[in-house]
């Protein structure tokens, strides 16, 4: 069992077609991570759609590729314009930049490749651990135990850092809706389509996505161009010396375990870790004063703990089906769209296939490790491309893409609107990513929720005597109290102090 | 949110109070219409439903779900009022209007055709000032992605007055 896992992950290495795609996006992750604007999840709901005609493990391949190396570029940006490529790097602004305007860019971002690649590989590890064993347990479940799983990772949105715990849940509940549109899965009565045959089988998931996040960051982008960036020139990338090592290899550790285990939990990612990641190594510094003025801690922190979250998020994702982030709710659509079943039979059915999505994951980390250090002088020259021609290209590729699943010019005007709901979200302080996870969860929910009712002849209050259901509801209701509780502990210290 | 989210004039309390509380009555306006709506899906026979849920339960139950969280939004609203938002720039709303170009083109004319035209127009109007750069950029990105989608990923265009010629 483990040699024939470690042979699918190796089986990567040897594969020089795979081996190429995986370079190959991995450049293209960089490029467009370092591109404000262009996050992991616009530029992987971008690419799905050209993954179409690849075979599964390709085209997962190229998704977790760009998820990876794209979490990685946003400190580029970060750090030498300070403005975070992705929202995944936004803590790193806080100390990379500063730093960078020492004339220490080549140092933060040394420290930034280094701290990303000892996350990112740790997190791969957990995975190819924790995954199998977690998938054996969830082998178990029944419906009331996915419907009070599902559900708690609804309520986990309630702590996604945009937004705000009310605004999230409604944006999840508003995903979960959206996918009740179409032909009910058990008794085929049309629900919201208004008379539209073609939405009979509901929304399709990558229109819906690549509005949300492509075409709704094309509005946001619209609205700030008149900001003006700072540059900050950088001789080459320098690896950490000694000192600095010791400085922060405590740090790497920490964030190393955070970034995992909030990866892991249902609905949070990187941006969460990173912040988290970045707190706790100020909590734990001997230097806290430094933080904010340039504390090589503080990169380390927050690079590490994004980066760890990649892995630790596709827990979920391949385990339970449920995202453990935007992204990781691209990346369920594009095995959903390969024929790929997400959850424990995965497992069972597909070992193969999963362990050469960790080979791919390990490779891309250790490709942007070298792209990274060789070649983010390079890759920092993108951010000088113009809006002006960035924003029509993507909206190009926004529509195109949309069009491609199903060659429907519907999916097109559905991804326009979505573009402008997406937007109108962002403009009241909502974010889009509790619409994607709700919508992607939102069937789960239903069909779970029913087939309880069927198992227990209607007494739905059976689902909460389920022992791992009740843990599950009791978790939910934790997770939904959860902003309200460290708020009322944060207040509690305050008024102590 | 927007960096330029903050106009830094305050409005007239009572104006203000009005302005914030739109959000929460679009909500509820939504939720009533979604109910409205489920309480029109066809009533499922008992036999097939069993003891599971009719097809308009479970969106009702969500909208009420979504009321009650409206509720807490507007305890928010008013114990926190939110910053005022400025309203968006000229680019931004004929960002939309494009979108909307893109929809009449591709619906009536070719979508081929109507894509390098809002490549065009959006270039110039998000301050491309060299007309060639704009019109180079819209031929190049239309040409290079559809015959990438057609040729190697053999997605096939609806036809209009350009895509005739192609598919003869």
């Amino acid at each position: 069992m483990v040699a024939d896992a470690l042979i699918s992950m190796l089986s990567v290495l040897s594969d020089p077609y795979l081996m190429g795609l995986i370079l190959i996006t991995t450049v293209g992750g960089v490029v467009i991570g370092a591109l404000p604007g262009l996050g992991a999840t616009t530029g992987a709901a971008l690419l799905l759609p050209f993954t179409l005609t690849m075979d599964p493990v390709p085209a997962i391949a190229v998704l977790t590729t760009i998820y990876v190396s794209a979490t990685f570029a946003g400190a580029i940006t970060a750090i030498l314009i300070n403005t975070p490529g992705t929202s995944a790097a936004a803590a790193t602004c806080l100390d990379g930049f500063p730093l960078a305007q020492r004339g220490e860019a080549g140092r933060a971002l040394g420290i930034a490749v280094v701290a990303s690649t000892i996350g990112g590989i740790f997190s791969v590890i957990v995975l190819s651990i924790a995954a199998p064993l977690l998938a054996r347990v969830a082998y178990e479940f029944r419906p009331p135990e996915y419907f009070a799983l599902t559900v708690f990772g609804l309520s986990m949105l309630a702590s996604i850092s945009e937004g705000g715990a009310v605004k999230n849940l409604m944006g999840g509940l508003f995903g979960v809706w959206l996918a009740t549109i179409g032909a009910d899965a058990s008794t085929g009565v049309e629900r919201f389509m208004f008379g539209n045959y073609e939405l009979y089988e509901g929304l399709n998931f990558i229109p819906v996505l690549v509005g949300l996040f492509a075409i709704s960051e094309l509005l946001v982008q619209s609205t700030t161009l008149k900001l003006a960036m700072e540059h900050i020139a950088m001789k080459a990338v320098q690896l950490p010396s000694m000192a600095d090592y010791r400085k922060i290899w405590r740090t790497v550790l920490r964030s190393c375990g955070i970034g995992t285990f909030i990866g892991i939990l249902p609905a949070e990612g990187a941006t969460v870790a990173s912040m988290i990641g970045y707190a706790e190594a100020k909590r734990w510094s001997r230097t806290p004063e430094e933080f904010g003025k340039g504390a090589v801690e503080g990169i380390a922190g927050a690079e590490t703990a994004n980066n760890a979250a990649t892995g630790g998020a596709m827990v979920p994702t391949l385990v339970l089906g449920i995202p453990g982030s935007g992204t990781t709710a691209v990346i369920l659509v594009g095995l959903m769209v390969h024929g790929l079943r997400p959850g424990p039979h995965l497992f069972t059915e597909q070992l193969d296939k999963v362990y050469a999505i960790f080979g791919t994951m390990f490779v891309a980390n250790a490709l942007f490790f070298i792209l990274g250090l060789f070649a983010a002088k390079l890759f920092a020259r993108v951010t000088l491309v113009p809006r002006n021609i960035l924003w029509p290209v993507v909206f190009a590729f926004s529509v195109l893409g949309s069009y491609a699943l199903a060659q429907s010019m519907l999916d097109v005007y559905v991804a326009l609107i979505f573009g402008v709901i997406g937007y109108l979200f962002r403009r009241f302080g909502f974010a889009v990513a509790p619409v994607a996870i709700g919508l992607i969860l939102g069937e789960m929910v239903e069909t779970n929720l029913q087939n309880s009712l069927k198992m227990f002849d209607g007494a739905w209050w059976e689902i909460g005597m389920q022992p791992l259901a009740a843990l599950f509801l009791v978790l939910a209701v934790l997770g939904i109290m959860q902003p309200y509780i460290v708020g009322w502990f944060r207040r509690r210290k305050a008024a102590r102090s | 949110m927007h960096p330029d989210d903050v106009t830094g004039r305050a409005p007239a309390p009572g104006r203000r109070r009005w302005f914030d509380l739109g959000l929460p009555v679009t909500v509820f306006v939504f939720c009533a219409a979604v109910i409205h709506f489920s309480l029109t899906f066809d009533e499922v026979p008992e036999i097939i439903v069993g003891d599971s849920m009719q097809p308009r339960v479970f969106p009702i139950f969500l909208m009420v779900v979504m009321g009650l969280l409206n509720i807490a939004l507007i305890l928010q609203i008013t114990r926190n009022p939110p910053k005022r938002v400025a309203l968006e720039p000229g680019v931004t709303w004929f960002s939309v209007v494009l979108m909307g170009v893109f929809y009449i083109l591709a619906e009536h004319v070719d979508m081929m055709l109507a894509l390098p035209v809002v490549i065009f127009c959006m270039c110039r109007l998000w301050g491309e000032t060299r007309l060639w750069v704009a019109a180079l950029t819209a031929v190049i990105t239309t040409c290079a992605i559809f015959f990438s989608f057609d040729l190697v990923l053999e997605v096939r265009f609806p036809r209009g007055v350009l895509t005739n010629i192609y598919y003869g």
